[in-house]
């Protein structure tokens, strides 16, 4: 089966890397959004079956993105995996309380990204 | 992958437009030789950031470190950490990170601090001129 994941990234590099080993290793459909704003759009017009979600970008951050996602009755049944370069304990309460379905962290290795995610879900290996 | 909002998204080869030469490889080699592409494109910027950082350092090693530059510095070394260590560069993630920690302070350490910190900052940048698939 062929998933569709959503990654959410203000960086150029991560988004591409990203994209890549989902698409290249897993075979996944990817679709990419630059900022907070721009993920929600896409999340609620292309429904993905999981989203990828940076935590610190600019003007909307990763936890605020998080909570319109889980706000609207649109999006708020899509995984959503927080992408972040570092977490301190009380960050992932609190992100386990906002729903955040797994926290993956930067930096990622491109060849086991999909696994990753797929265990985090629960999605069979070949997704 | 589908990114309209941004241009240089859209040059980046997927799995369904790889040249025939790409074809007999392997997933495994596929996202190699796409991955070395994509940081020849981006190690410019990459080499800016670093270049920020000893640029940040020197001016701290000097006293002259304003706040807005030390943000930028903790901003670029952040984004330098997450992802150096994704192209294959783990000692350029932990090398930033220490920058990140380092710039951080709203009260940098001593001028000790900061010689030591410009010495990690050269290792960086050769790292980053090394690159994760040899040299250019």
């Amino acid at each position: 089966m062929t998933r569709r994941i959503l990654i959410i990234d203000d960086e150029d590099d991560i988004r591409q890397v990203a994209g890549m080993s989902l698409e290249t290793i897993a075979g996944w459909d990817v679709i990419l959004a630059n900022s907070g704003k721009q993920g929600i759009e896409r999340a609620t017009k292309e429904q993905p079956d999981a989203i990828l979600l940076d935590v610190m970008m600019p003007e909307m951050d990763g936890p605020t993105t998080l909570l319109k996602l889980k706000a609207s009755g649109q999006t708020s049944h899509i995984p959503v995996l927080l992408l972040t370069a570092k977490v301190q304990g009380p960050d992932q309460r609190r992100f386990a309380e906002m729903g955040v379905a797994a926290i993956l962290f930067k930096p990622f290795d491109p060849l086991t990204l999909a696994r990753q995610i797929s265990t985090a879900l629960g999605w069979r290996e070949d997704g | 992958m589908v990114d309209p909002l941004n241009k240089r998204d859209e040059t980046v080869r997927t799995a369904t437009t790889l040249p025939p030469s790409l074809e007999a490889q392997t997933a495994e080699q596929k996202l190699q030789t796409m991955l070395s592409a994509l940081w020849e494109r981006s190690r410019h910027t990459v080499a800016e950031r670093a270049a920020l950082l000893q640029e940040a350092g020197k001016l701290w090693a000097d006293d002259r470190l304003d706040e807005a530059t030390r943000l930028r510095a903790v901003d670029s070394a952040h984004k330098l950490a997450g992802v150096l260590g994704t192209f294959g560069l783990p000692r350029g993630t932990e090398l930033a990170r220490e920058a990140e920690q380092v710039f951080g302070q709203p009260i940098l350490p001593g001028k000790a601090a900061a010689e030591r910190l410009l010495l990690l900052l050269a290792e960086l940048t050769s790292l980053i001129d090394r690159g994760p698939f040899g040299p250019r």
